[in-house]
């Protein structure tokens, strides 16, 4: 027989790799069976890459699970009861509590729950005879100070809400043996998801009780209240068929150091709040800034669906990394794909719910319940069908970027399978597979980019650039024409964002890197067509020494030289490439060669089919026409081409486009120019709004609409104040 | 491993009538099986030890007979199909009264499947309650690890609560666990082995041991 010694040895290594204490490990092993269990929430990242803690949980979990089929077996010291814990307040040894009541005026019965935070027992007020559920804080007197006080914020919280759908707190206090306790209103219900599987509600009577949770959500946000740990068990449908909400245990604590008292411990230090499966992607990205109450919505979503569909959206993800990604970047299927029947209105709803940026839900719980009866009254919704590819379309490509943890380990994925697959890139399979891999990542970086894809939070995804720039730099030194391509698209997307010198040491790399490559024959004509016509534009726009027109103009002349060379005359792009070369020229005051390589160009565009790109070269095209129009001082008609311009492209792109701001703000100025400043201002103030949301404030075109709507207001303020004097005055009294 | 222990060398003893011991070990090891199997099935406490003692004595007989050939089947399976043809006999003899009073409605006995499964969760349970005995019994492991461990498993005792009330920090309970988890596969793993019985499911291998009826 083996001593316990043998394993002695094994078991001081640390568990995993170290980064995280054992204590992480075990819980997020528990976690795996036990959604109520908290998890540090820097561990889901982390997990993603590292295989020693993975494997580690894997353990745990599987010892767990071994350890579990004990339970079954009756052992000699279970049945002295000594070390029972049926009840609160029973110690090891059993203490007179038990006679006395460990709650002092309650009688307590069996536990109805146990949860990560706290159980629940059924109850009786002694002096009223009235039945309640009494909930005790996990851990008792040892628990910490973040949970003790999250509890009496949850008794603060809950006892102030009123409300058919929230369950009523009655009291609180301390326990004889120091646990904190509090007595509510004891629910005689069944959880809503087992309640709809049982009754098998359809959709609109899944609907209807979604509205009810709605309303009571709405009511609690109202009141400044954010549930955040919303799911099927804290939600329970009582025998009249009312909803009711219990736990809102995870309220948010406003204590600034609630999530950091000293000496708790590292795992509360980062203590995730909140079920994965419910948890909105800001939840998951650990930041606490970022929650607001549009992460119940989310849960909300994710609850509806669930009922609806029977799965979970994300009910794939085999850990917790894969859960973080899928809900970033994933856009679930459609609830009416999985049950046909399903109302679209219904799909639209929850997928919007199930925005993975908080902005794209509904931005309140209102909201929601507001759309949910109109959609039962069969009255339009308010998330409009445009909507629904908006919502599906944000979804999969702008925001996942935006969640900086998830973007971080993508980033690092992505890098990674890239290095090793062009590590082991010799033979053709794993080349082109390398290839793909890249495309992948360029293709995911321009979608990130303002001015072409959907990006918008500047500093996330600017941050996120230069992390994938680092990390891919090291991976393709021995594949330059693949460092190049990427170069060339991570300075694109500096450029976008207004960080010129980045994208001008990038583009310049990339550029001379090309050209050697094309020389060598490594690279096609049109390849190195982008590459001038990105140098071409970082030139246009460089800062520091002033922008080099002539040296934009030199790209721009090689990259329609290459470019044509293959496509011939009629290809949009490079008629577009033209357009480009008449700001060149225009801005080196060669004015009459830009009117007539725009009018060139608009020529040939003539002859082109309509189609969007076409309309958005039309539309830049008489921009440029009503650039040149202003500087010969020809105003009037500048208006009108600009007017023209925002009208041919606004069929054709989302109502916030950056074009579309940049045309507001040609109008504005011309307006201004042309002394009309009441009509310019609500157009500058449009303008800005949009530029600020679409490429943040450091913009160059920001700024410029920003100076605009103060220098008009100022304008227009002057004269309101001249003109009401002298109505005042005018006044008969 | 305990080679006297094993079914092999169990199923040997048994063919010599006079080894006592055998029969002993054999006995222990099946007897409260098939009892609690019976129990599972619906069975009163009477009815299945009566049962276990008739599906014992019939294995032996027919194993004596040379008609359990331990290359087609599993020990447990011969076992199992005993002790259903001698359910479903007694049944028949009680009349349809009783199950349709909802009494022996807990499991199907038409249904091998699911019969089986009763059995091999006996056989678990009884794997594991020997694999705990043992534990306690033999090895030297520390007593306030078992009992952190009992805390812990048995009582859902949270963590923090096992760690204050046994003098330990949190990362030594969770330690305590591993290490009793480790202990009990390897003990679990050694009992497994000794209850080997054999390849496969005589089912599929289209031999049948006796019904058991006419006992």
């Amino acid at each position: 027989m083996s001593d316990l010694s043998d394993d002695t040895q094994a078991m001081q290594l640390p568990a995993g790799c170290g980064k995280f204490p054992r204590e992480a490990l075990e819980l997020a092993a528990l976690a795996r069976t036990d959604r109520d269990v908290p998890i540090d929430e820097r561990l889901a990242p982390h997990l993603v890459m590292c295989k020693r803690c993975t494997e580690a949980i894997d353990r745990f979990a599987a010892d767990n699970a071994f350890l579990g089929e004990f339970k079954a077996i009756p052992t000699p010291s279970s049945k002295s009861g000594a070390l029972s814990r049926s009840r609160p307040g029973a110690g090891v040894a059993g203490t007179s509590d038990e006679v006395a009541g460990p709650i002092p005026g309650y009688s307590l019965g069996d536990e109805i729950h146990r949860g990560g935070q706290g159980a629940v027992y059924r109850a009786e007020q002694l002096a009223t005879r009235r039945s309640c559920a009494v909930k005790m804080l996990l851990g008792g007197k040892f628990a910490s100070d973040v949970q003790r006080v999250r509890f009496e914020r949850e008794v603060e919280v809950v006892a102030a809400l009123r409300h058919p759908s929230i369950v009523t707190l009655y009291e609180s206090g301390i326990s004889r043996s120091g646990e904190p306790w509090f007595a509510m209103e004891l629910v005689d219900g069944e959880r809503l998801d087992e309640y709809v599987r049982r009754l098998r509600l359809d959709a609109r009577g899944i609907a209807r009780l979604m509205q009810k949770v709605a309303d009571a959500i709405a009511y609690a946000h109202r009141r400044g209240v954010i549930h955040r740990d919303l799911k099927p068990g804290n939600i329970l449908v009582d025998r009249e068929g009312v909803p009711r909400i219990l736990d809102f245990g995870l309220a948010r604590a406003d204590a600034p150091d609630a999530g950091s008292s000293p000496g708790s411990g590292t795992t509360l230090v980062g203590e995730f709040l909140g079920t994965f499966a419910y948890a909105a992607p800001e939840q998951l990205s650990g930041d606490p800034t970022a929650i607001d109450s549009r992460c119940d919505l989310y849960a909300i979503g994710v609850v509806f669906y669930e009922c609806l569909t029977g799965r979970r959206p994300f009910d794939g993800a085999k850990s917790i990394g894969e859960l973080v990604i899928q809900k970033t970047m994933r856009t679930p299927e459609r609830p009416s794909a999985l049950v046909p029947g399903i109302d679209r209105d219904f799909d639209v709803i929850t997928l919007r719910l199930l925005a993975a940026d908080a902005a794209n839900r509904y931005d309140t719980a209102d909201a929601l319940a507001e759309d949910l009866a109109r959609a039962l009254d069969g009255r339009p919704i308010l998330a409009r069908e445009d909507s629904r590819i908006y919502v599906l379309r944000r979804n999969l490509r702008r925001h996942w970027i935006a969640t900086s943890a998830a973007a971080i380990v993508l980033a690092t994925i992505v890098a990674s399978s890239v290095a090793l697959a062009v590590a082991y890139a010799n033979a053709d399979r794993a080349r082109a597979r390398a290839e793909s891999q890249l495309d992948a990542v360029l293709k995911a970086l321009e979608e990130s980019n303002p001015e072409t894809g959907d990006g918008t939070s500047a500093m996330l995804a600017t941050e996120f650039i230069a992390y994938v720039e680092k990390s891919l730099e090291a991976a393709l030194a021995s594949e330059p024409t693949d460092l190049a391509r990427l170069l060339r698209s991570v300075g694109l997307i500096h450029l976008g964002f207004g960080n010129l010198p980045d994208a001008a040491t990038a583009i310049e790399r990339a550029y001379a890197i090309e050209s050697d490559a094309y020389s060598r024959g490594e690279i096609d004509a049109i390849a190195m067509s982008d590459s001038a016509y990105a140098v071409a534009r970082v030139r246009f726009r460089m800062p520091q020494a002033g922008p080099d027109f002539a040296g934009s103009e030199r790209a721009y002349r090689e990259a329609i030289e290459l470019r044509e060379s293959v496509t011939g005359p009629e290809d949009l792009h490079t008629i577009d490439l033209i357009r480009q070369l008449s700001s060149t020229l225009r801005r080196q005051k060669k004015l009459e060669e830009a009117e007539s390589t725009l009018r060139g160009a608009m020529a040939r565009s003539a002859g082109l089919p309509p189609s969007r790109e076409r309309a958005i070269f039309d539309a830049a095209a008489l921009n440029a026409s009503a650039g040149l129009a202003s500087d010969r001082g020809e105003l009037q008609l500048a208006l009108v081409e600009y007017q023209r311009a925002l009208e041919t492209l606004r069929p054709h792109v989302e109502p916030n486009n950056f074009r579309v701001g940049v045309g507001l703000l040609n109008i504005a100025r011309t307006k201004m120019q042309l002394d009309q400043w009441e009509s310019a201002l609500p157009d500058a103030e449009e303008s800005w709004r949009i530029l600020r949301e679409r490429k943040g404030d450091r913009d160059e075109a920001t700024s410029r609409a920003a100076n605009l709507v103060s220098e008009i207001k100022r304008v227009v303020g002057d004269r309101a104040t001249v003109g009401t004097d002298g109505a005042r005055r005018s006044e008969p009294r | 491993m305990d080679l006297d222990r094993t079914t092999t060398a169990l199923l040997a003893g048994l063919l010599d009538p006079s080894n006592a011991k055998a029969w002993e070990v054999f006995d222990q090891r099946y007897r409260p099986i098939l009892v609690g199997f019976a129990r599972n099935c619906g069975l009163k406490d009477h009815d299945a030890a009566e049962l276990a003692q008739a599906a014992i004595v019939r294995f032996v007989e027919e194993y004596r007979d040379g008609r359990y050939d331990r290359e087609r089947g599993r020990l447990g399976a011969w076992l199992v199909t005993i002790a259903r043809y001698r359910m479903l006999d007694m049944r028949r003899r009680a009349g349809t009264a009783r199950i349709e009073r909802g009494e022996s409605a807990m499991i199907d006995l038409d249904d091998e499947q699911s019969v089986s499964e009763v059995y091999e969760a006996q056989r678990r349970r009884a794997v594991l309650s020997e694999a705990l005995a043992d534990l306690k019994a033999h090895s030297r492991t520390d007593p306030k690890t078992i009992q952190a461990f009992e805390m812990l498993v048995y009582h859902s005792v949270p963590v923090a609560t096992v760690a204050s009330e046994l003098g330990m920090t949190a990362h030594d309970v969770y330690l305590a666990k591993s290490r009793v988890a480790a202990k009990l596969r390897e003990i679990v793993l050694r009992l497994e082995n000794e209850y080997e019985e054999g390849p496969g499911d005589w089912a599929s291998k289209g031999r049948r041991p006796s019904d058991g009826l006419g006992a």
